[in-house]
């Protein structure tokens, strides 16, 4: 029937109609998340290269566990199974980053489902996420099984050495000689490819290149933290660490470029980006100095993430200068 | 350079925002087809079906007193009249009577009247301080003002001169490209960088006098002190347009349906592409090949199946583009979100009154959300709205 009624018309091309702009940067998530991943790559064969097969069986894991789970929702859920866009693959990737090498299956497999489900899921999908999706989990993990998730005690048959545990319960002169060089090429214990200092650096640059991340946070993060940690090195040197130590060691750099920046739990203006990763940085540094934790990354970054909805109320007038009140939507 | 900086980067197929386009230099006419389907846009009908006109003829009136005429471009029989377009079937006379006796509308008692009913808008051009003639072309891939700043000086100029009656400005600035050197007597020539949307008036005027408040500035573009050096040169109504195809532009009578103006510059169009009247940004794509273009249809783009990620209806990604990219440095996303629930009444609180519907929000947006579309619909609520709150006195 409904050929019978076409049929005059076939000769005819039907247009398709659609609302302005028609051009478009060409940008999809595809595209960005496949930039992310490019991203980790430097790192994740630099862990392969120094941690081998066990590396690479926790990255595989976590990135698989991470698609099934997503996929698994979105069927119950009765959406489109759009795993093919790479974010949740992203999301387990970034999340086996912060693990040791050594992790246990288990852990692996219950801390990548739920850095989906805690993470993504529960708050709406992709781009929905209140907190970074991998730190949620990070977080879950690391309260619930502190022995499997503390980086020195899982590797007690590596020679490296984990250089925040050091500076936390034996004191900053431990650290004091410990070579730069070596912690930039990742030869220090901590998660198998956040340690990865320079693979992250390289990664994260790309990404400034192409534009899927802004500098704003990655260097107002550095820079917070450098500044606190110069601020406590000043004052009492015989306590507390270097600057450039506390950049190095752990998870700073790979916070910055990748779990800070995380599109949906960080805020959008260009003054609100720079305070979240100033006060993130600084964060980080007090709870390395005061607290339990060794490496504060994680809980830095969650934490200026719960400020991100005030801190997008700083907003410059719109146009003509007109004023808005943004503080009781 | 933002712009400039994006191109080196993604090498891939990032669209250029430069104002203009390559040209082969010509102005030429398309015929005028055996049909003409002239659009209405809240005009009222003057003719009836089967009705024969003359050429130049007014076949419908806009009730608002600042919208032009609309004349018949061809002499021919009325073979339609419909709420969105008037059906012409053309003789072939295309030969023009005069419908202005006088020898000069600017020694006319009301030469705005005389100009909106020979096809004029007039919306806008009375006095201010500064007026500024937008030299630039309006969007990218469009090369239509330069052509006539270029060919067409002395008409331009000849709008400019009955203009400056109705403005009487104390300064009077032309903004053009910066590769662009022309200059007309008694306007200060402004070189601006093209890159859009700094074609668009808000911006145009920040980017000349330093502030964000259209007050007290009349801002006209050089496609419409041609149509009314145009209209005062010929003497006889405005119907026809200058439009960009490809590399060429075109003079086409209003009207003229989009199939046989691709049909003569040999442009094919297939299922599933677009069609757009007016640029790639702030365009309408047309719904059929019958369509007509209308006085303000500065260039036609075919947007082929495929090229770009198609818009769709998904959730947001929060990643904050249309936010830093957005001149008007309101919260596009924000706003969307709200359409979306019906929440319209939000929306003045994240800017939408400074929205100048330049598209980059949508042009940037990886998830394709429609936000130029969201936006629109906001503001037609909105204004319904107020209207509805505010008895209206007079309609005239």
């Amino acid at each position: 029937m409904a050929n019978y009624i076409l049929k005059p018309f076939i000769s005819e091309p039907k247009l398709t109609v659609a609302c302005p702009p028609y051009w478009h940067c060409n940008k999809t998530v595809t595209t960005i998340m496949r930039d992310f991943l490019l991203a980790l790559i430097p790192a994740a064969v630099m862990a392969s290269a120094q941690f081998g097969f066990a590396a690479a069986r926790v990255m595989a894991l976590a990135g698989a566990i991470a698609v099934l789970t997503e996929a698994l929702c979105l069927k119950i859920m009765a959406r489109d199974v759009s795993v093919d866009d790479y974010s949740a693959l992203l999301t387990g990737l970034l999340f086996a980053f912060l693990l040791s090498p050594s992790a246990p299956w288990w852990l692996v497999t219950v801390g990548s489902s739920l850095s989906v489900l805690l993470g993504r899921v529960f708050f709406g999908g992709l781009g929905g996420s209140p907190l970074c999706a991998p730190l949620v989990a990070w977080a879950v993990c690391k309260i619930s099984w502190p022995r499997a998730m503390d980086v020195d005690l899982s590797m007690l048959d590596s020679e490296l050495v984990y250089p925040l545990g050091q500076l936390k319960y034996l004191g900053p002169e431990v650290v004091s000689h410990v070579n730069h060089i070596n912690l930039l090429l990742g030869k220090q214990l901590g998660g198998l490819g956040s340690a990865q200092i320079i693979g992250i650096v390289l990664g994260g640059l790309y990404l400034i290149l192409r534009k899927h991340i802004r500098p704003h946070i990655p260097l107002a993060f550095l820079a917070g933290m450098y500044i606190t940690a110069w601020i406590h090195f000043l004052i009492d040197p015989t306590q507390y660490a270097g600057p450039i130590f506390h950049l190095l060691a752990g998870s700073a750099v790979y916070g910055a470029f990748f779990l800070a920046t995380d599109y949906a739990s960080s805020p959008v203006g260009h003054i609100p980006m720079i305070l979240f990763g100033l006060i993130a940085g600084v964060l980080v540094i007090i709870i390395r100095a005061y607290s339990v934790h060794p490496d504060g990354v994680p809980f830095a970054i969650l934490l200026a993430n719960l400020l991100t909805p005030l801190l997008d109320r700083i907003r410059p007038k719109p146009f003509g200068g007109q004023k808005i009140d943004l503080l009781h939507p | 350079m933002r712009v400039s900086g994006a191109i080196l980067v993604n090498f891939r197929r990032y669209p250029n925002f430069r104002l203009g386009a390559e040209t082969d230099g010509l102005i030429r006419d398309i015929p005028v087809p055996d049909e003409l389907h002239l659009p209405l846009d809240g005009h009222v009908p003057v003719v009836a079906r089967g009705q024969k006109v003359n050429a130049g003829a007014e076949i419908a009136e806009h009730p608002a007193l600042q919208e032009g005429t609309l004349h018949a471009p061809s002499a021919g029989k009325v073979l339609q009249v419909t709420d969105t377009h008037i059906s012409l079937k053309t003789d072939g006379e295309t030969g023009q009577t005069p419908t202005i006796d006088r020898p000069d509308i600017a020694q006319d008692e009301d030469p705005l009247q005389v100009l909106r009913k020979l096809g004029i808008t007039i919306g806008g051009l009375n006095g201010s301080e500064f007026l500024i003639l937008n030299g630039l072309n309006p969007e990218p891939g469009i090369s239509v003002c330069d052509q006539l700043l270029r060919d067409h000086l002395d008409t331009v100029e000849r709008g400019f001169l009955l203009l400056q009656k109705f403005v009487s400005p104390s300064e009077t600035i032309l903004a053009v490209s910066q590769d662009n050197k022309v200059g007309l007597t008694g306007a200060r020539t402004k070189h601006l960088n093209p890159f859009y949307p700094g074609s668009l008036a808000p911006v145009l005027v920040k980017n000349i006098l330093g502030r964000e408040n259209l007050q007290n500035v009349t801002v006209v573009g050089v496609l419409q002190l041609y149509a009314i050096g145009r209209v005062m040169e010929t003497r006889q109504p405005l119907t026809e347009t200058i439009m960009t195809i490809g590399r060429g532009n075109y003079r086409v009578k209003i009207g003229t349906p989009v199939r046989s103006i691709l049909h003569h510059v040999e442009q094919s169009v297939n299922t599933g592409d677009r069609v757009i009247l007016g640029g790639p940004f702030q365009g309408r794509a047309v719904y059929s090949l019958d369509q007509g273009v209308d006085k303000n249809t500065y260039g036609i783009f075919v947007v082929p199946q495929g090229s770009y990620p198609p818009v769709r209806d998904t959730n947001c990604l929060n990643c904050g583009e249309c936010v830093l990219h957005c001149p008007a440095r309101i919260l596009p996303n924000m706003i969307g979100r709200c359409v979306e629930f019906n929440l319209f009444e939000k929306t003045p609180r994240y800017g939408i009154s400074a929205c100048f519907e330049c598209g980059l929000c949508g042009y940037y947006c990886p998830v394709r959300r429609p936000l130029l579309q969201y936006i629109r619909l906001a503001k037609k609520e909105l204004a319904v709205r107020n209207k509805q709150l505010t008895p209206q006195l007079d309609m005239t």
